[in-house]
């Protein structure tokens, strides 16, 4: 035996051969040393756990994310991990070196999925849009693309014009490294919070705009521009307009997110081409993303550009309705001057609606007063709302055009086949223009005829549907930017103009209430896309509704009540939750499966070893298994007097052993044992005070099939039956300090750690429980971890469940809230053996659920009433 | 725990200013370096217990500071703390005997509880 512990010494002290020279000062000191490093492995340990269920949160969760929390959480697991196994790696020298190699591979892993930026297709930096078509979409975004295809596939009219592509993109934001200095700015202010968003917007939008272009970019640019002004005339003016790639890709509309420039000059050519680029960080763009789990490096900027229409009358067709899947009528949104106004639901708009058929015909026109015409100077290039004057309310379109632009619409629609958004643009010479061109998202309005007087007098009334539904909330009113400030979570918003830049609160909004707008309009799109019921074009909506609080929107009755009037809400289709896999769920769904899956589950198996871990947390799990045992080898088999382990004594001997690692016993202890009276844990009182309230009844009566069972297990799991040679076999070994436990118990069976931290560190505290396995099989184990879970959850643990092995944490909090979780562990430790046996008998269960609820209660009750009476005498 | 002093290197002069003064009514003792260069200034004429350093500095960045730090006063603490979450990064500072990689935002309490975590390592060593 001493020659053993010698050869162990020498191992673990390394180059000392003198190891037993060794003082039991030296001892001590090199023991310190290895309890920090302990300590030390405990709180990254902790951390990491923490990480990993945050992740896990945010995959499951509704909350949004960007790039930059997978980022940190994944560097931050990474860089607590490799902690964890430097600092067993001190408490053991060379003993576990192997792990260093298995943690390097897996962090090259993590790292080859952080790294994979999205590799463009594009090998020009521009091109031009006869160039282009449909197969194009990953180089010049798909707005570009649709309109290459209209042209040349289809052969209807497009403005002639070029793509700056994703090439350009690229480089601009790596030659410049702005891509990596915004990823730095969102991860150093983080853009989840409103009030943080727009400063933050602003600074990386200036940023961008005041970047140099790299010069090759630029050169193509400016040559493109001549190319087309040789095509079309001196001085030609040209409109630039995003075309984001991954634009229209999964149902993700992106309308109206990024900023369109027209009537531009070849002077202004560059700076319309970084403001577009750096309108990728608008607040509406960035929300609309992590609302959407977009990550940023997935929208490479595209930018279109093309001779601008000096248009007459524009706006957008659907192709079909887009509140009804139905319906296959044409509907033509038209306005004076450009298209803009249109979309920008800044004025109201004229509606002719198509039937299909050879020729179509008109089956409804509704003319609108459009008191404002958008232009733009062909010399002066300026662009501005202008009176209309006296062609205010007359139509916009002759019965013919319209007919023209619906024939447009049923073409593409069949080329397409499927329902498109179309934008369009008609010249002084009633040209017609095709600029936009996109699937149309159809969805299902409630149609609704509401008899009068059903749901009470409504505060308002009319108006179009722009996104269907019935939602309450309170109203407020944004005019400024200043106003999305203090848009109350789950708000009405209320504008007197459909502006885009509202779109950045429908992720948080019940609603939307509208003066201006039509369902034509981007922030209808948005609205429907977030399931937002929206009411467009009511007016007098802003005086109306102004200070009401909390209003109902009906937004297919069209109309506007006070309150919440349930009878009317519980006619609206049940909202669907966001969707749960976007891209950025997806990528982080890969880094976790690098990090999150625990293989390593038994530690008495051969199979627990450096080789075996595939995961951070399968490190985790075998580093900190690893360190307990070394820990109490180190106390125990250095047979110095003050570090042995010593046996509990309570009545009897019980088998419960302690290692004191540094203050856990109220004086040195010479002898063999050591008694309750003598523990100065404080985290190990609490435990027992709940282990021996109530005595245990003895292992409840069995059933056939579950004796059965054991007698199986138990011969073929050397764990279990009694005199096994497994290292630690029935025992409970306890290591203490003043304010910390770790207990690692080994109970007949089933395998339990119970670790806690308690001292003036308050947000380091923390309680945990784990257990595993039991006699029964596996159904009724996995029944009684989910039913000792729930019992935790009653007092706010937090519960995590793999099969048979239960794991709850309680984090953060005073010293008695957390010594009162002890107790409850203390309880269930006593109170949960052999209760695997019975779990399929819903009766007993229920019973033990009571049981334990009231044990529980008279327990903290009663060290609640205890402490009151101490406070009483310190006071007296 | 007898005074920490703590050096704090980082070229964003208003962020460690800020720190300095809440670490400093916190009981420490603090230093400041705009850059790796003005760090190892200090070191070479100084001593510190822990270091704080930033990863991304204009000339020498926190990586190669790290290395020359570590050259220098073995038995010094550093502390990574940055804005740029990258693995590799983060792995390339710990295995050149950083105490840890933090990154920003970090609470100071936190960061309060590191730098005594570093110092009382650094105690136990000597």
């Amino acid at each position: 035996m001493f020659t053993r512990l010698k050869t162990f010494f020498s191992s673990l002290i390394g180059g000392h051969h003198q190891g037993e020279g060794m003082s039991d000062e030296e001892i001590l000191a090199e023991f310190k040393k290895r309890y920090h490093n302990f300590r030390l492995l405990l709180t990254a340990n902790k951390k990491t756990l923490m990480i990993m269920s945050e992740m896990e949160q945010a995959l499951r969760g509704a909350s949004v994310f960007g790039m930059s929390f997978v980022r940190s959480q994944a560097t931050a697991a990474s860089v607590n991990v490799y902690r964890i196994v430097k600092h067993l790696s001190e408490i053991a020298p060379g003993k576990y070196d192997a792990l260093f190699e298995r943690l390097k591979d897996i962090q090259a892993q993590i790292a080859a999925v952080l790294d994979r930026q999205p590799q463009t297709a594009a090998t020009e930096l521009v091109l031009p849009l006869e160039a282009v078509d449909r197969a194009h979409a990953d180089q010049v975004g798909s707005k570009m693309a649709n309109l290459g295809d209209i042209m040349a596939r289809v052969g209807l009219p497009v403005p002639p014009g070029f793509a700056v592509t994703a090439l350009a993109y690229s480089r601009f934001m790596r030659d410049t490294g702005l891509g990596d200095e915004i990823n730095r700015l969102i991860q150093a202010v983080g853009a989840d919070d409103h009030a943080t968003l727009l400063p933050l917007c602003s600074q990386i939008q200036q940023m961008i705009q005041n970047a140099k272009l790299p010069p090759d970019v630029a050169e193509a640019i400016l040559k493109a521009y001549l190319e087309l002004e040789a095509r079309t005339e001196p001085d030609v003016r040209v409109s630039m307009r995003s075309s984001a790639l991954g634009e229209d890709a999964m149902g993700q509309s992106f309308a109206g997110q990024f900023r369109s420039v027209l009537g531009v000059s070849a002077e202004e050519l560059l700076i319309a081409y970084k403001e577009i680029v750096a309108s990728k960080y608008s607040p509406q763009a960035v929300t609309y993303r992590m609302a959407k789990g977009i990550p940023n490096e997935d929208v490479a900027m595209c930018v279109g550009c093309m001779a601008m229409v000096k248009a007459r009358s524009g706006g957008v067709i659907y192709s079909r309705n887009p509140l009804s899947i139905r319906d296959d009528e044409i509907f033509i949104h038209s306005a004076w001057g450009l298209a803009k106004t249109v979309v920008d639901g800044a004025v109201a708009s004229d509606l002719f609606v198509a039937r299909r058929g050879d020729p179509p015909r008109l089956t409804e026109q509704r003319i609108a007063c459009k008191d404002r015409v958008y232009l733009c100077d062909p010399v002066e290039g300026v662009c501005r709302h202008e009176e209309a004057g006296e062609a205010a309310c007359a139509p916009s379109l002759t019965d013919e055009e319209a007919l023209r632009l619906a024939s447009m619409a049923i073409r593409l629609d069949e080329v397409y086949a499927e329902p498109l958004d179309i934008e369009w643009a008609m010249d002084q010479e009633r040209n017609i223009f095709l600029l936009q061109c996109r699937p149309l998202q159809q969805i299902e309005a409630g149609r609704a005829k509401r008899p009068p007087g059903q749901f009470g007098k409504p505060l308002a009334a009319g108006g179009v549907t722009g996104s269907p539904g019935v939602a309450a909330g309170t109203v407020h009113v944004v005019a400024r930017d200043l106003d999305m400030l203090t848009f109350p979570e789950g708000g009405v918003v209320l504008a007197a103009d459909a502006a885009p830049r509202w779109a950045t609160l429908l992720s948080r909004a019940s609603a939307l209430v509208c003066e201006r707008g039509s369902v034509a309009g981007h922030l209808s799109n948005v609205a429907r896309e977030f399931g937002v019921p929206a009411l467009m074009g009511m007016e007098g909506a802003v005086a109306a509704l102004s200070g009401k609080g909390e209003v109902t929107v009906d937004a297919d009755g069209l109309a506007v009540y006070p309150g919440r009037v349930e009878s009317l809400l519980a006619l609206a289709p049940k909202r669907e939750t966001p969707q749960a896999q976007s891209p950025m769920h997806a990528i982080l769904r890969e880094v976790l499966d690098i990090v999150a899956p625990l293989n390593l589950l038994d530690p008495s198996v051969p199979e627990f070893s450096p080789e075996n871990c595939l995961t951070l947390h399968d490190i985790t799990r075998f580093c900190h298994e690893k360190s307990v045992t070394e820990m109490f080898r180190f106390g125990q088999d250095f047979q110095f007097s003050k570090r042995a382990s010593k046996q509990l004594k309570y009545r009897v001997p019980m088998k419960w052993w302690f290692v004191n690692l540094d203050d856990g016993f109220t004086r040195e202890i010479t002898g063999k044992y050591v008694t309750m009276e003598e523990i100065a844990c404080e985290p190990v009182l609490s435990l027992w005070e709940g282990f021996v309230a109530v005595p245990w009844a003895g292992p409840p009566p069995v059933d056939a099939a579950g004796l059965l069972h054991i007698v199986a297990h138990s011969t073929v799991n050397r764990n279990l039956t009694h005199g096994g040679d497994s290292e630690y076999a029935q025992g409970n070994y306890f290591m203490i300090s003043r304010h910390y436990m770790c207990l690692s118990s080994r109970f007949g069976y089933h395998f339990c750690t119970v670790e806690a931290l308690v001292d003036e560190r308050e947000h380091e505290n923390y309680v945990s429980f784990q257990f595993k396995g039991g006699a029964a099989e596996q159904g009724r184990r996995a029944l009684r971890a989910k039913f000792v879970g729930e019992v935790l959850e009653n007092y706010n643990f937090r519960v995590e469940i793999q099969g048979d092995e239960m794991r709850a944490v309680y984090a953060k909090g005073p010293m008695d809230l957390m010594l009162d979780r002890l107790r409850v562990i203390g309880y269930l430790l006593m109170h949960t053996r052999q209760i695997d046996m019975v779990m399929t008998n819903e009766a007993m269960v229920e019973g033990f659920r009571q049981k334990f609820a009231k044990d529980i209660g008279d327990i903290l009750r009663q060290a609640a009433e205890r402490h009151m009476t101490e406070v009483m005498r310190e006071m007296a | 725990m007898s005074t920490c002093s703590v050096l704090l290197v980082d070229d964003e002069a208003e962020f460690i200013e800020t720190l300095a003064k809440r670490l400093t009514r916190r009981g420490l003792k603090v230093h400041l370096a705009f850059s790796g260069q003005e760090a190892l200034d200090f070191l070479a004429a100084n001593e510190a217990d822990v270091a704080v350093l930033d990863v991304k500095m204009p000339g020498m960045d926190g990586i190669e500071a790290l290395q020359k730090i570590k050259a220098l006063k073995p038995g010094l603490e550093v502390l990574m703390l940055t804005a740029h979450a990258n693995v590799e990064v983060a792995m390339r500072g710990m295995e050149l005997g950083a105490f840890d990689y933090l990154m920003k935002p970090v609470e100071l309490e936190e960061l309060l509880c590191k730098i005594q975590d570093a110092n009382k390592k650094k105690c136990l060593q000597q």
